[in-house]
């Protein structure tokens, strides 16, 4: 029998696959001896892609012949893909095909990034690697051991072997992807991913390019399509008209990182409509601990929280909202007026884009999804769910238990709230001796390209003391690799076993990649002994790789790794990957097992022949799956009146791990009407309108939605001056990060590297399309050219994410899309990286090499960029503020300047504004909070902090009726400061006490936002207690004024504005005076002494003056002293005659100002 | 049956994804494609649009590419697929000439014609086209356009559609809903000076100028694939050489049935210069075949609709009339001259005019569909080769009456030469096209050398003129000399305009 292909589809007398009982078989013609009939058969062998992370699946056409791959094409069986790709997933041939992959395992015989390679065995490779381990672990050097993956393409398995090892040594690309994205959404219900359901939408909201790019663009644009075709409408934020803008209903450009202003004049407009849904609020959202944080005063009754609620967020009117994002107020108003007819068919995305670009960007996913959330839109049909109800992560036998430790190189106590591993600022913490990598695995990860501040990264990767031993696992060179000991080669998608999963639509599917040559050869008998031997070359999978390292890392079993590499089928004998995935199908599937035997195949048979399983469909508001009496066994709820009243806990110990996502123990929640579901995955189960966990560790004001204006805020902006948002992110449909650069048929396509750039920015920078223009950032410089397009708004320009690929030495990249450059040295910590050949075509086996008819390398921009990590969600914030002027006499397309002494710096005034803080307990981290290789619960335990206090939070029953801002709040006894802790690292002892963002503090924006208090951080900054004060919270700690001195000096001593100039080496850019450095420094320093940071954000000009909104506004202005630094500035806060009237009185209290001292305080 | 495509712009995404499984499917070599996506942007900010078309072959229900092709390497299958097989390709280009739809183009790895055939393979196994299963948005439909129950005939009778070029007749078989009007005609999207991620290809940047200022509206193109001329300079100056050999001998002919006397000039230089020149003319395409070794199929597998095909047998008549001739003026043989002056004529007028039908099945060249090419050709072909002899008169001594013969036929054929291109260039051109061609020629980048060309036809007739007797052999020696880069200049411009006015 046959089974449902979700991709099936015939046009008449033509089916788009030929039927699964033939694809061991199928006779095709010869395209190339057409017309004349030349037979062919092929053995079609599923796989996964391996390109984006959408994990579509493959079909690969396996030539009998001689087993080889011949091309690739969708899988029907697919239900995320159906069958179909986008240009990345056929074109997996070229990266096979690739004369230039790497084929044989090879060893640095010169100096790092010197170019000298021999090859190498594997079983020499392995032994020398395994020992460097073992002596690690055997010398307790665990946290030495670092494996570093950008796109995973695989779940669970890097998990798998580091928990083995008792690593805490996961770490990933997340925090310069996606990290924003995930806190915003994560604050809400503890899944970070957005899963929406477009097909069945009436309202489709991006804040992405779903339509040609992104994870997922395949099989969302199919749906995204349907849903138009079915009536839905397409809104689009985005300041660059992307391709999806270009379809969309409504296109609206926000000035880069006000979108947060717009969507919550969205909120506003809809709860002064009462255009929400409100059962759906009243039972899911944690309104009372809304009320009872922020209006004590109130009773504890739902219409009374939504009054408050609708004036809590009244200031975020359409003209707010269109002066932050300096577009028209009809366009919001149209926006809204979509959002508020969506009848709870709200289908929204974002992922990066403004999420990842803006400081604060993480509101932005937090006020997308709070529009869901207001329309009842959550986990509804043709509305948005959370990622995981439509993913599926399957363990392998045996799963070791989490590590029993903390990596602080990794999750650094800065970032509690880090919504990943703080993997971009590696370099700088080893430049701080906050330790070392002895062994340090890359895979999928170019940080040299990838990452800000590369050349950070090189000077790290250099450094033997820094650095002990770099494998790059990779199926092609990169940047990163040229600065490896090791260079392993691994497969692409038709080479390697991973299972792979993803919430394209709201069903639940799981992927299996494979190496089809392995399975044509059991399919025919042949005999071989590893992957290695089906695949080109010496190609490996890691899979295998990890197995055999592990086993030899502990040979004879005695250090207990070994136990997780055997079979579970032989005792005692190493597993096979045959075994390991049989395991999985057998017993973690559901409903795998019974598919598999109605077509008389074991689970595992079916998976090779179809690739994948279809596990569920349909799935919507799994929160209100009821809990059976299994569910409810041994449980307890949390009692009424607590935070987290009515959740359902099974006892736990130090020594259990929670879920990825989700507190341990937590099984539900039992509703005011008695009855229990699962709920979501924060601590209460709900979602969180209010966090506690935000409050818990240390950002208070910042407990709910809110909008805080970017580092990149139109007011920080001098156009005059050349000043412009430089956004550098943005992917073309065909190319995929580093990933695509050896697929032929993708570079011919897209092969140039225009610098996005309105005609009116142009004209005032006298540079038309074609002209090579400088544009200066806080650290250096790249040369680039225009293309002066409508397609852009003015004030932004924007360079593609994709290109400016280079290599050191010819034979070390992929000459189909990098330049040949050189990198000299101006000065000490001056980098200067100019191109010495540009793509050409060259000879190689494969003929078309010699046929490539473009030259442009493209651009190295990140290079230049400096570290931006957002306090709270770790995110790098990638829009920059730059200053674009004509290129110089001298400067060259591609060059790139950058002194890495002023990456330091921004590097520590960004680092300067968070706020190492332990959470109650003496946590870390709050528990529910995704983490991937979760440790044991001990872990996240600062062994010498309290544990006793108030370990869960105390309900402040009692609400903190007295004036708003009286630092009643008793909850967080535990010195969430707590920067004194002994371990924390690095110094930064003020942490605590140190001042909120620079932006927060710096933007005029704010405070002016008429009447509304809540204007975000307006509370924060304007509230000059905000976190400045919290003297209640930090009681005692060195929050207080001395604090911030302290952070004062440090936080600022050397603002780069200084360097910029004077540090920048001679003959080199000076930045202009415009450039964030030089210009913002000066400025800043002035009226905000002591909040340096603050120059991070918003030149000073506007700070001080500029902006006639911040001036008009007495309170803000608290006593004619530039209110805005008042958040770092205890005076301030300690004032409150100043803000209070208005704050208070205003009647604005915005949201946080009540809860925040500041505001509070200010009464 | 009628296989056909609807594409739906509607809901394209512009991800080339069609493009590249269709490369992969077909191996198609770096910098080539079957089907392709063009991006065309128009508005200003924030009123900014960009528009995707997904272009390919149409797949023509009267394929000018089948007609024109001269050894039937393109084929219409039963079912409505225009196929191609390689193996008959001689690599003439002219299918690329012929095609409205840029679809065509020469294989790096075969040198022979190739373009979308509808995975004609696929099809035969009841797979649909690559392009087709890859699309991630279903936005490319197939089947057959003649069965009015199937998805595709449903979709293009209830939804308004569009289709390429439809001036041109062709029936054409790719259907467009929702594409923008400046998607589907080039001529109203310029080319940027780059495009958003590639560049535009010499061609298409040296033309956008003037492209730009005829466009109707504000559309740019900014993305497409490359479509270097097909034909070059050995075309243009097969032109010249084929002229001078059919103009020397038609004149001769012509002046020894009238009874003039040209002496050697009229016997054996005409003759040899018509022997010479067409095997110079066939060399140049023997050598302008990008598959030169099979230039007998076009003898061997002739496609009887292919004026390709008739004109190799012209010039082949032609040099054997003109051999013939020559051997008589060689050995004096008296006795065959009259029939073979006879036929003479009818073989120079062909052998000079026949390109006109070559190029009136270049479909793709509106420039080159005049009415009056044939008779232009003819006046060329009178002018280069009277000139010629003009040139030959003095050594070989021709008779004055002679002299006056071949003096007031260059003067009257360089006169209706001038005539020919007055009536071409100064009236209203039957498309778009041809007039933006001819435009490039009046007015635009080939301006300089349109002007040469025929001031110096012009001031070549004048210095003849002053010799209308017959009297001022250095004159019409002069004069004959600068007709010949008048036309070899004027065959390049025309050639090259007649090509320059993109298809997609």
């Amino acid at each position: 029998m046959t089974i449902h292909l979700p991709g099936d589809r015939r046009h008449e007398h033509l089916r788009n696959f030929p039927p699964p009982e033939r694809w061991d078989d199928h006779v095709e013609y010869d395209a190339k001896a057409h017309p004349r009939k030349v037979e062919r058969h092929f053995m079609l062998v599923p796989t996964t892609c391996f390109n984006c992370e959408s994990a579509c699946g493959l079909l690969a056409y396996v030539d009998k012949d001689d087993l080889t791959v011949r091309k690739v094409e969708g899988n029907p069986a697919h239900p995320g893909s159906r069958g179909r790709n986008c240009a990345k997933g056929p074109a997996t041939i070229n990266q096979l095909n690739d004369p230039e992959r790497i084929l044989h395992p090879l060893r640095r015989t010169g100096a790092r990034g010197a170019g000298e390679w021999e090859r190498v065995s594997w079983d020499d490779a392995l032994d020398d690697i395994a020992a460097r381990i073992r002596k690690a672990l055997d010398e307790d050097r665990h946290d030495e051991v670092m494996y570093h993956v950008g796109r995973p393409g695989e779940d669970g398995f890097a998990e798998r072997f580091l928990a083995a090892w008792g690593v805490d040594g996961h770490n990933t690309h997340t925090n310069i992807c996606s990290a924003g994205a995930r806190l915003g959404l994560g604050l809400w219900g503890g899944f970070d991913r957005p899963s929406p359901d477009h097909a069945n939408a009436n309202v489709i909201l991006l804040l992405s390019s779903h339509l040609e790019t992104g994870h997922y663009f395949n099989p969302h644009a199919q749906r995204i399509m349907e849903g138009k075709l079915g009536g839905a409408k397409l809104i689009v934020l985005d300041p660059r008209m992307s391709n999806t803008a270009s379809h969309a209903d409504l296109w609206i450009a926000p000035w880069p990182g006000s979108e947060a202003a717009v969507l919550l004049a969205v909120a506003a407009h809809l709860l002064r409509e009462r255009a929400i849904d409100t059962e759906y609020v009243r039972r899911w959202v944690n309104w009372k601990v809304y009320l009872r944080e922020l209006h004590p005063d109130a009773d504890v009754d739902f219409e009374v929280f939504l009054d408050r609620l609708e004036s809590d967020y009244s200031g975020y009117t359409f003209a707010y909202a269109a002066e932050q994002a300096r577009v028209p107020e009809e366009r919001i108003a149209e926006l809204a007026a979509y959002v508020a007819g969506c009848d709870r068919r709200l289908a929204a995305h974002i992922w990066r884009s403004a999420a990842a670009g803006n400081l604060g960007g993480w509101q932005v996913a937090r006020a997308l999804w709070f529009l869901v959330v207001l329309t009842g839109s959550l986990g509804a049909e043709g509305g948005t769910s959370p990622n995981g109800w439509n993913k599926f992560i399957p363990e392998g036998p045996d799963m070791p238990p989490g590590p029993d430790r903390w990596n602080e190189m990794i999750w650094p106590r800065e970032y509690p709230l880090s919504t990943n591993e703080m993997s971009f600022l590696l370099p700088h913490f080893l430049n701080e001796g906050r330790g070392r990598v002895d062994t340090y695995f890359s895979r999928v990860w170019n940080p040299v390209w990838t990452c800000p501040d590369g050349f950070s990264w090189i000077e790290a990767l250099k450094d033997e003391d820094k650095v002990g031993c770099h494998i790059a696992l990779t199926p092609t060179w990169s940047e990163t690799a040229e600065f490896a000991d090791y260079v392993l080669p691994m497969g692409h998608s038709t080479e390697r076993h991973d299972t792979h999963s993803y919430e394209t639509h709201a069903g639940t599917w799981l992927g299996f990649r494979q190496p089809v040559g392995r399975v044509a050869h059991d399919k025919t008998g042949r005999a071989y002994t590893d992957t290695r031997d089906v695949n080109p070359g010496e190609v490996w999978e890691e899979n295998e790789f990890w197995f055999e390292l592990s086993w030899r890392i502990d040979p004879d079993g005695s250090r207990g790794i070994r136990r997780y590499f055997e079979s579970p089928y032989r005792p005692g004998e190493k597993v096979t990957v045959d075994e390991y995935y049989r395991w999985i199908f057998e017993n973690q599937v559901p409903g795998l097992p019974e598919k598999a035997a109605e077509q008389g195949m074991s689970p595992l048979a079916y998976m090779r022949k179809y690739g994948v399983a279809e596990i569920a469909t349909g799935i919507y508001r799994v929160d209100e799956k009821p809990l059976g009496e299994a569910d409810l066994a041994g449980t307890a709820a949390d009692p009424e009146g607590s935070e987290t009243a009515g959740v359902l806990r099974r006892p736990v110990t130090l020594d259990d791990r929670a879920p990825l996502i989700g507190e341990a123990g937590a099984v539900g929640v039992r509703h005011d009407d008695g009855t229990a579901t699962q709920g979501w995955r924060t601590p209460s189960r709900k979602l969180e309108l209010y966090s506690p966990s935000m409050r818990d560790w240390g950002w208070p004001e910042y407990a709910t939605p809110g909008y805080i204006p970017s580092h990149v805020a139109y007011d920080g902006i001098d156009a005059d001056a050349g000043e412009m948002v430089l956004v550098p992110t943005f992917r073309l449909p065909t190319l995929i990060h580093t990933r695509s650069g050896n697929a032929k048929y993708l570079n011919e396509i897209s092969n140039t590297h225009p610098l996005w750039l309105n005609p009116r920015d142009a004209a005032r920078a006298g540079v038309g399309t074609g002209d090579l223009v400088r544009l200066t950032t806080e650290i250096g410089y790249l040369v680039a050219r225009v293309w002066a397009t409508e397609g852009i708004r003015p004030g932004v320009c924007a360079l593609s994410h994709h290109m400016g690929r280079w290599r050191l030495h010819e034979g070390e990249g992929s000459r189909w899309v990098s330049g040949l450059v050189e990198i000299t040295r101006p000065s000490d910590g001056t980098y200067l990286m100019r191109y010495r050949k540009h793509v050409a075509p060259f000879e190689s086996a494969d003929p078309d090499s010699s046929r490539i008819n473009w030259d442009d390398p493209g651009v190295h921009q990140n290079l230049a960029f400096p570290v931006h990590p957002d306090p709270l969600s770790g995110m790098h914030c990638w829009l920059q503020k730059v200053s674009l002027a004509p290129a110089e006499p001298n400067d060259r397309y591609g060059d790139i300047y950058v002194d890495t002494n002023l990456s330091r710096q921004v590097y520590e005034s960004w680092q300067s504004q968070t706020r190492p803080t332990l959470g109650p307990g003496g946590q870390r981290r709050p528990e529910f909070m995704m983490r991937p290789l979760k440790p044991i619960r001990r872990a996240y335990r600062i062994p010498s902090a309290p544990t006793d206090p108030p370990t869960t939070p105390t309900p402040p029953t009692t609400p903190t009726p007295t004036t708003p801002g009286t630092p009643t709040n008793p909850e967080t006894s535990t010195s969430p400061g707590t920067p004194t802790s002994p371990a924390t690292p690095g110094p930064r002892p003020g942490g605590g006490g140190a001042p909120s963002f620079p932006t927060t503090a710096a933007t005029p924006g704010f405070p002016t936002a008429p009447g509304s208090p809540s204007l975000g951080n307006s509370g924060a900054a304007a509230t000059p207690g905000t976190p400045g004060p919290q003297p209640r919270d930090r009681g005692g700690l060195p929050a207080t004024p001395s604090t911030s001195a302290t952070s004062g000096p440090r936080g600022f001593p050397a603002p780069p504005g200084p360097q910029a100039g004077g540090g920048g080496a001679p003959g080199l850019p000076t930045p202009s005076p415009g450039s964030p450095g030089a210009a913002a420094t000066p400025g800043t320093s002035g009226p905000l002494p002591r909040d340096g940071g603050a120059f991070l954000a918003t030149p000073v000009p506007q700070a001080g003056s500029g902006n006639p909104l911040a001036t008009p506004d007495p309170q803000a202005g608290g006593g004619g002293a530039p209110g805005l630094h008042s958040a770092s500035d205890p005076r301030a806060g300690g004032v409150p005659s100043t803000p209070g009237p208005r704050a208070g009185g205003g009647g604005v209290p915005g949201l946080r100002s009540a809860r925040h001292p500041g505001a509070g305080g200010v009464g | 049956m009628r296989y056909g495509f609807a594409i739906d712009q509607r809901t394209c995404i512009g991800c080339h994804a069609c493009t590249v499984a269709c490369k992969t499917e077909h191996e198609v070599p770096v910098g080539q494609f079957r089907t392709w996506v063009k991006y065309v942007e128009s508005g200003t900010y924030p009123d900014t649009t960009r528009r995707f078309g997904v272009m390919r072959c149409n797949h023509c229900t009267d394929a000018p590419c089948v007609k024109a092709c001269p050894t039937h390497a393109l084929f219409t299958r039963d079912d409505g697929i225009v196929d191609f097989d390689k193996d008959n390709c001689i690599g003439c280009k002219t299918c690329m000439q012929a095609c409205p739809y840029d679809a065509i183009y020469i294989d790096e790895e075969t040198h022979t014609a190739a373009k979308c055939n509808f995975c004609a393979h696929r099809v035969d196994a009841g797979l649909e086209p690559a392009c087709v299963v890859v699309c991630p948005t279903h936005s490319i439909w197939v089947g057959d356009l003649d069965d009015a129950s199937s998805g595709i005939a449903g979709l293009v009778r209830d939804n308004p559609v569009a289709v390429r070029a439809p001036e041109q007749d062709t029936g054409p078989n790719v259907f467009y809903l929702g594409a923008d009007r400046a998607v589907l005609d080039p001529l109203e999207a310029p080319a940027d000076a780059t495009y958003i991620y590639a560049t535009p290809d010499a061609q298409r940047a040296a033309t956008a100028a003037e492209i730009a200022a005829e466009a109707d509206g504000d559309a740019r193109l900014t993305l497409n694939t490359a479509h270097p001329r097909p034909w070059g300079w050995r075309v243009w100056t097969y032109m010249w050489t084929k002229a001078v050999g059919a103009g020397a001998l038609g004149l001769a002919a012509l002046a020894g049935l009238l009874g003039v006397p040209l002496g050697a000039a009229g016997s054996v230089a005409a003759p040899a210069l018509a022997v010479v020149m067409t095997a110079l003319t066939a060399l140049l395409l023997v050598w302008d075949l990008k598959r030169p070794e099979r230039f007998l199929y076009i003898l061997l597998r002739p496609n009887p609709r292919s004026w390709l095909m008739w004109g190799s047998w012209v010039l082949i008549g032609f040099s054997g009339v003109g051999l013939a001739l020559l051997a008589c003026g060689v050995f004096d043989v008296a006795g065959p001259l009259t029939v073979l002056r006879w036929l003479a004529l009818p073989a120079a007028a062909l052998a000079a005019g026949y390109t006109a039908f070559l190029f009136g099945q270049a479909e793709g060249r509106d420039l080159w569909q005049s009415p009056v090419l044939f008779w232009h050709l003819l006046a060329q072909a009178a002018t280069v080769g009277g000139g010629a002899l003009l040139v030959a008169a003095p050594v070989l001594g021709v008779p004055a009456s002679g002299e006056r013969f071949l003096t007031r036929a260059f003067v009257l054929a360089a006169v209706a030469n001038l005539l020919v291109l007055a009536i071409e260039y100064a009236g209203k051109h039957a498309s778009r096209s041809a007039a933006l061609a001819a435009h490039m020629l009046t007015r635009g980048r080939y301006a300089r050398w349109f002007w040469s060309a025929a001031a110096l036809t012009a001031l070549a007739a004048v210095l003849a003129a002053l010799g209308w007797s017959g009297t001022a052999p250095v004159l019409g020696l002069v004069s004959g000399v600068l007709a010949q880069p008048a036309l070899l200049a004027y065959e390049r411009v025309f050639v090259r305009a007649g090509q320059d006015v993109p298809l997609s």
